[in-house]
């Protein structure tokens, strides 16, 4: 995760990022900040970076499925929402806190097996087709369900108080906690999508064909992208309870669903930093347009993602690459003007030179 | 049976709204391979257009016959200046360009009219009449034979014309159509201008049993979508058949199932497409697509 957070500040220096040292200081960094940061905002700050935490594991979610694997689905909010309910049942029940842990993820894996299995039989879009119906679906059922569910009440569990001894904040705890979960997804997920599964995804994206004639059954990866997403997206869910500590069919109605999908494509897709940008986007964009016109929320959010989808497709972790082909285009343009052997032109096609390697396996 | 009949009445009327919204569905994908997500909202926003017309004193009639003609409009325009540039590239990224236009619609629809729900006036009268000895409402029957209608119509603009005949190329073979010397983008507006139309019919005859909100149509753009993967993307008759079969089997589920009821009716048709996937993949009526790499 370390190195990948850095990915957008460092793309201008990545010539200096190569240098083995500070390839691995700049973990350790990273790591010193993370533990340095929640002891040094306010609470109001720790809270919005938690919300951003839990949100960007579920955007991640969203993006095995999506971004790496070509299957737009509109239910991941379901499977958050399934592993907050989950969660809050367990530790109303006073369930070992563990064991609600793994029930948080392999609940929303299940369901998220049976709901693939059935979805990518048909090609094409019939996942985002039949993905659709889970959280139109998800909220009645939540609702009919309320001996376990709460009903449209919701229920509340308050598990995360920060232990006697640690001399902690509540929130400062909650935000340690997403670190620890959700930096783990992360780095697990990096491993998966830069591994061989990740190319198997990455080929089913581009071709179908292709990917079965080299003995890759699109079906069985589909399934495989979309269990995982689930899986992700349950991890997301119990991450939500840690943080907000309260549930209702309200947290996966199928706005929010489709403002999952919308900050994933602005974040980037097929992107681990885009993720992480993504939750970002579901977090605050929403907090900055309430305060000017609630109204106004779902207008800009589409005409944002228009906006993006228009003038770059890569979403908002495709800037630097995009910027950085702008300058030497526009460089280029000038001609022989710019000499090759001033500095900074050596940090730019420095750049152009590494940055796929770093982050362009989906688009292979 | 007095009651079981009503349901099915009812559930045909339901069920044509779903199946006209199904309908533009495919007729899109069939022009342009891609699952247009904003269908609902397109139709909900020329819903939003009528009741502000008659708001405005125009006769309910004539407002609704020009929402249709805004909805025409409008889908051109949409297909011309949003979807053109991204129809040739990945089809994954024209649908979330779709469902970042319905975010978009929704969003208008609700900033310039609120997310209250709003009054939609009837264009049938709410009266039951005996139909062989059986009550049944005038709005369901209304219902079902206005989309029956315009699904002849649009059949015989299809069968029928020249530009039926037009579209058709286009839909069979893009290239081979433009070869042939026809105005290959013109008539994707064409086609998209007939789905927004279609969905603004289907709009103006449910707005009043829901009342009108910019969500209003959410649910039924999941009963559109699985009709239409129950009924096959390939086959309009499969597609309005499959939606009247939803819209009868949600409503008998919805009383004379315990558990379902008239919450959970939507989960009729998920659970339908699960059986059916599982038996039959290229849907009801739908052909097995082979593709050559």
């Amino acid at each position: 995760m370390a190195r990948v957070v850095e990915a957008p500040a460092s793309s201008a220096a990545s010539s200096f990022r190569r240098r083995p040292w500070v390839r691995r200081a700049g973990p350790l960094v990273l790591l010193v900040v993370l533990v340095a940061l929640p002891l040094m905002l306010p609470e109001g700050a720790n809270d919005t970076l938690a919300r951003i935490g839990v949100f960007a594991v579920a955007v991640l979610g969203l993006n095995v499925v999506m971004g790496y694997t070509g299957q737009v689905s509109l239910g991941q909010i379901f499977f958050l929402g399934l592993g907050a309910y989950v969660t809050a049942y367990g530790v109303t029940n006073d369930w070992n806190i563990v064991l609600v842990f793994v029930l948080a993820c392999l609940v929303p894996a299940v369901v998220g097996l049976v709901v693939a299995l059935a979805a990518a039989r048909l090609g094409g879009l019939a996942i985002a087709m039949v993905t659709i119906a889970l959280p139109i679906v998800g909220v009645p059922l939540a609702k009919r369900l309320s001996d376990y569910t709460g009903g449209s009440q919701g229920l509340s569990a308050r598990f995360t108080d920060a232990p006697e001894g640690t001399g902690l904040y509540d929130d400062q705890w909650q935000l340690y906690l997403v670190f620890l979960i959700g930096g783990t997804v992360f780095l697990l997920t990096r491993n998966l999508v830069r591994g061989r599964y990740g190319r198997a995804f990455a080929i089913v994206k581009g071709n179908e064909n292709v990917a079965s004639s080299m003995g890759i059954s699109p079906y069985r990866y589909k399934v495989l992208a979309f269990t995982i997403a689930s899986l992700i997206g349950g991890v997301s869910g119990f991450l939500y309870m840690v943080v907000v500590q309260y549930t209702s069919p309200e947290t996966m109605s199928f706005g929010h669903s489709i403002e999952l999908l919308v900050a994933m494509v602005i974040g980037g897709a097929a992107s681990i930093v885009g993720s992480i940008l993504g939750g970002a986007f579901y977090v605050v964009v929403p907090d900055l347009t309430n305060a000017i016109d609630p109204s106004l929320t779902a207008l800009l959010q589409g005409a944002l993602l228009l906006v993006v989808l228009f003038l770059l497709p890569g979403g908002l972790a495709s800037l630097p690459r995009a910027l950085t082909r702008g300058r030497r285009r526009s460089r280029a343009g000038r001609g022989p003007a710019a000499p090759p052997t001033t500095p900074s032109s050596t940090t730019g096609s420095g750049t152009a030179a590494e940055e796929p390697e770093t982050e362009r396996q989906g688009h292979a | 049976m007095d009651k079981f009949i009503q349901l099915v009445v009812d559930g045909l009327s339901t069920g044509s709204v779903y199946a006209a919204l199904a309908l533009a569905i495919v007729l899109v994908h069939q022009a342009t391979g891609l699952i247009n997500f904003a269908q609902g909202g397109l139709a909900v926003l020329a819903a939003y257009v009528a009741w502000w017309l008659t708001n405005q004193g125009v006769p309910l009639v004539l407002a609704i016959l020009l929402s249709i003609v805004f909805s025409f409009a409008l889908g051109a325009l949409v297909e011309r200046y949003l979807m053109r540039r991204f129809e040739r590239g990945d089809p994954d990224t024209a649908v979330v360009v779709t469902i970042g236009l319905l975010t978009l619609i929704t969003g208008v629809a609700g900033w310039l009219w609120t997310y209250n729900n709003q009054q939609f006036p009837s264009l049938f009268s709410l009266e039951t009449v005996s139909l062989l000895g059986v009550s049944v409402s005038i709005r369901s029957i209304g219902t079902t034979l206005a989309i029956v209608v315009v699904m002849v119509l649009l059949q015989a603009l299809f069968a029928g014309t020249k530009l039926g005949l037009a579209l058709r190329a286009v839909a069979v073979n893009p290239q081979s159509a433009a070869f042939s010397g026809l105005p290959v983008g013109r008539l994707l507006m064409v086609g998209w201008g007939l789905a927004a139309a279609l969905g603004a019919v289907a709009g103006a005859l449910v707005a009043p049993q829901l009342t009108l909100t910019p969500g209003m149509l959410d649910n039924a753009l999941v009963y559109a979508l699985a009709a239409v993967i129950l009924g096959g993307l390939t086959s309009p008759v499969g597609v309005v058949v499959a939606a009247w079969i939803i819209g009868v089997l949600e409503n008998l589920a919805a009383v004379y199932v315990g558990f379902i009821g008239f919450d959970l009716k939507v989960a009729v048709p998920f659970i339908l497409i699960f059986v059916v996937l599982i038996v039959r993949p290229q849907g009801l009526f739908g052909r097995k697509v082979v593709v050559r790499v």
